[in-house]
């Protein structure tokens, strides 16, 4: 089918542009925002596009759109368990990160590709993350008017989302990204309402029944390198 | 003079964007390259720079409000001897921390707007995202709880009450095939534009099916995982469907098409300017087929139940590969159609369906149906059956062949042009005689190239 296989993100200018991967480790929410900011820029000045893969503490982050009554843990019950929460200039609702998350932020020109295309942005994200999430036996998919990555639920249940994705575009260079549930505890979702949407249900790789071994995170870590590098760039050296 | 701000393309397939946030007010000077305004489009916030420098003059469309690609949305006055003595506007400068950058400014932008967004209307209409998904979804939208500005109906109240509204429809539509497969069952191309075959139910089916996983299907890394779209799925359920539906038998002839390609040979450019249009083997074929069909009733028939309805009309679908998938268009009343009727309406139906300009109705209703899956190295091969039709004809390559001829009372080697036709039939319905009498028709028929044009 050409029109899953054609946008294949932003990938299909004549010179192969480069996607340079970095593992940053766990970096609090703030200091990921300091570090988008810094890629953003050097991006904008002419450098390669790079995609951070990295994990946040646990943090909650309120959107624009984001409503405290999506919050439902206390205030007591967040110092407790070292949640932090931070307002950011974004749309979208309530978004939860913690460990066991494979946070991807990627800071890609669109100008590159020629026409800029956001749509085709997120479809590509989308499919990259679905070609890596396969690599484990995980088959997911995508629902139609709502990014990210979901597993399709069984006989009438409601979908389950695995990898949630949001992107933010300045100057025509992108920041924010996708957030992967590698083996977070998915209890942790139960402080918000993800997205403010009731009906969601959170999945991760370990709950759609993929073996966790030794390694695990860093295996996920490289398929996702690799996917984002094959429709987004070649990884630089 | 004034510079009009207008909504960037965004995107092949972005035709709106929603105002999230000003970060201007009217009479803020702005510098060109200036963030002046956020627009949302699924999931993606996008900062509209200032096309140029000086004053924002007016700002035309209020937070939360939807605008089309192309629409304008601010006024700038550039700037003049005036606007000088006012510095740019100080969130400019705080690019260091967009954490700070966004909370100083928002309070401030938010109540700027405010005015612009104040059209007084009690209940806005729904915005026209929301207005196109409910449209698809047959949703009524009063029906749905607004939760954008002034209650205004989003996109997402859409989905959510779809998703809550409409859980119990898939089951439904899962139940009924079995039982009345038929009527419930539209060909794949049937639904591709039309919406009423339950296209959530045949979304996603209710029912769990057999996973390839158990018979120990992976997927490796670097290979590429591509989920099927709305009509993919639509095909593949169809195919399989026909396959458990129908038995399916296949039978092949070997057509001596050279009389054709000499006749469409002698005509071709006199047809091409007479009618506009190339002139095809394909026609011929339908014109062929159509005839057969008329002598041969019981290849013209659908299986409803257990019965054998024999149509009246003669109904030809085109079978065409499109860039979005297989899809089937119709050619009503092919038997009342000269050559040259047909070759008109199938270059005009198969154009339109790739430019995915074919109406519901031309999907639907078809009796027989001709494949022509490109000729070029297909010796042949059999099509599934179009449900609920009983047969299928799939051409196969033509090329010149060395055959035997008789001549003068003497067998002698010539060379001809060959093409093998492949019939795909429901042994339901029709036995082995009749369809093979119905084939052999055909071939009668486009040897003898009695064919007015």
């Amino acid at each position: 089918m050409s029109e899953s296989a054609g946008p294949a993100g932003v990938s299909s200018t004549a010179k192969a542009p480069t996607l340079r991967c970095e593992w940053l480790g766990e970096v609090p929410y703030r200091a990921g925002l300091e570090l988008q900011e810094r890629a953003l820029e050097a991006v904008r000045a002419g450098e390669e596009d790079r995609l951070l893969l990295l994990e946040h503490p646990p943090v909650i982050t309120l959107g624009r759109a984001g409503k405290r009554e999506n919050l439902l843990a206390s205030e007591e019950e967040r110092q407790a368990r070292g949640i932090e929460v931070v307002d950011v200039a974004r749309g979208g609702d309530v978004t939860y990160h913690g460990r066991g998350q494979l946070v991807g932020y990627l800071i890609a020109n669109l100008r590159r590709a020629g026409e800029p295309d956001v749509h085709r942005l997120v479809r590509g994200i989308e499919a990259a993350l679905l070609d890596a999430v396969g690599a484990f036996g995980v088959f997911g998919t995508r629902v139609e008017g709502r990014a990210g990555v979901f597993i399709a639920g069984e006989a009438g249940r409601p979908d389950r989302k695995l990898a949630s994705i949001g992107i933010g575009v300045r100057h025509w260079v992108t920041h924010h990204g996708f957030a992967l549930n590698v083996d977070i505890d998915l209890r942790e979702f139960e402080v918000i309402v993800p997205c403010g949407l009731h009906d969601i249900e959170m999945t991760s790789l370990e709950r759609e029944g993929v073996n966790i071994g030794p390694e695990f995170s860093a295996r996920v870590r490289r398929a996702v390198a690799g996917s984002f590098a094959r429709r987004f760039g070649s990884i630089a050296p | 003079m004034s510079i009009s701000v207008q909504v960037p393309n965004l995107g092949e397939s972005v035709v709106e964007g929603t105002v999230a946030r000003w970060l201007v007010a009217e009479g803020d000077t702005v510098s060109i390259d200036q963030i002046i305004v956020e627009l949302t489009t699924d999931k993606v916030d996008v900062e509209i720079p200032s096309p140029g420098a000086g004053v924002i003059a007016k700002i035309l469309v209020g937070v939360d409000e939807t605008v089309e690609v192309g629409a304008e949305i601010a006024i700038i006055e550039e700037a003049g001897a005036s606007a000088g003595d006012s510095k740019p506007a100080a969130r400019s400068e705080t690019t260091g921390s967009p954490t700070e950058e966004s909370t100083g400014s928002q309070p401030e932008g938010a109540r700027e707007a405010s005015p612009t967004e104040s059209t007084p209307s009690s209940t806005p209409s729904p915005t026209p995202l929301a207005q196109r998904a409910a449209d698809e979804k047959g949703i009524d939208t009063s029906s749905v709880t607004g939760t954008g500005a002034r209650g205004r109906v989003t996109q997402q109240d859409v989905a959510d009450h779809g998703a809550n509204g409409t859980s119990s429809a898939p089951a439904q539509a899962e139940r009924a095939q079995p039982e009345k497969p038929q009527r419930e069952q539209a060909p794949p191309a049937t639904a591709l534009p039309d919406p009423t075959p339950a296209p959530a139910a045949q979304a996603r089916p209710a029912a769990p099916r057999p996973s390839a996983k158990q018979y120990g299907a992976s997927v490796e890394e670097g290979d590429r995982v591509i989920p099927m779209t709305r009509l993919r799925k639509l095909v593949a359920d169809h195919m399989v469907y026909s396959k458990r539906t129908s038995p399916h038998v296949g039978t092949v002839a070997e057509i001596d098409m050279t009389a054709v390609a000499k006749l469409r040979k002698a005509n071709k450019s006199r047809f091409e300017d007479q009618h506009g249009i190339g002139l095809t083997f394909l026609p011929f074929i339908v014109a062929a087929v159509v005839r057969a069909l008329r002598e041969t009733p019981a290849l013209n028939a659908q299986v409803i139940d257990d019965t054998i309805v024999e149509k009246r009309s003669i109904n030809i679908g085109i079978a065409v590969e499109t860039e979005k998938g297989l899809v089937v268009p119709v050619v009503r009343d092919a038997d009342r159609l000269s050559l040259a009727g047909l070759a008109a309406a199938i270059d005009d139906l198969s154009t339109r369906a790739r430019n995915k300009k074919l109406g519901a109705d031309e999907l639907k209703g078809g009796t027989f149906t001709i494949s022509n899956p490109g000729r070029k190295g297909n010796l042949y091969g059999f099509a599934i059956i179009n449900q609920p039709q009983v047969g299928i004809l799939r051409m196969g390559e033509m090329v010149k062949r060395p055959v035997v001829r008789e001549l003068g009372g003497d067998d002698v080697i010539v060379v001809r042009q060959m093409m093998h036709l492949a019939l795909s039939y429901d042994h339901r319905a029709v036995d082995g005689q009749p369809a093979n009498a119905f084939l052999f028709r055909i071939r009668e028929l486009l040897e003898a190239a009695d064919f007015d044009l």
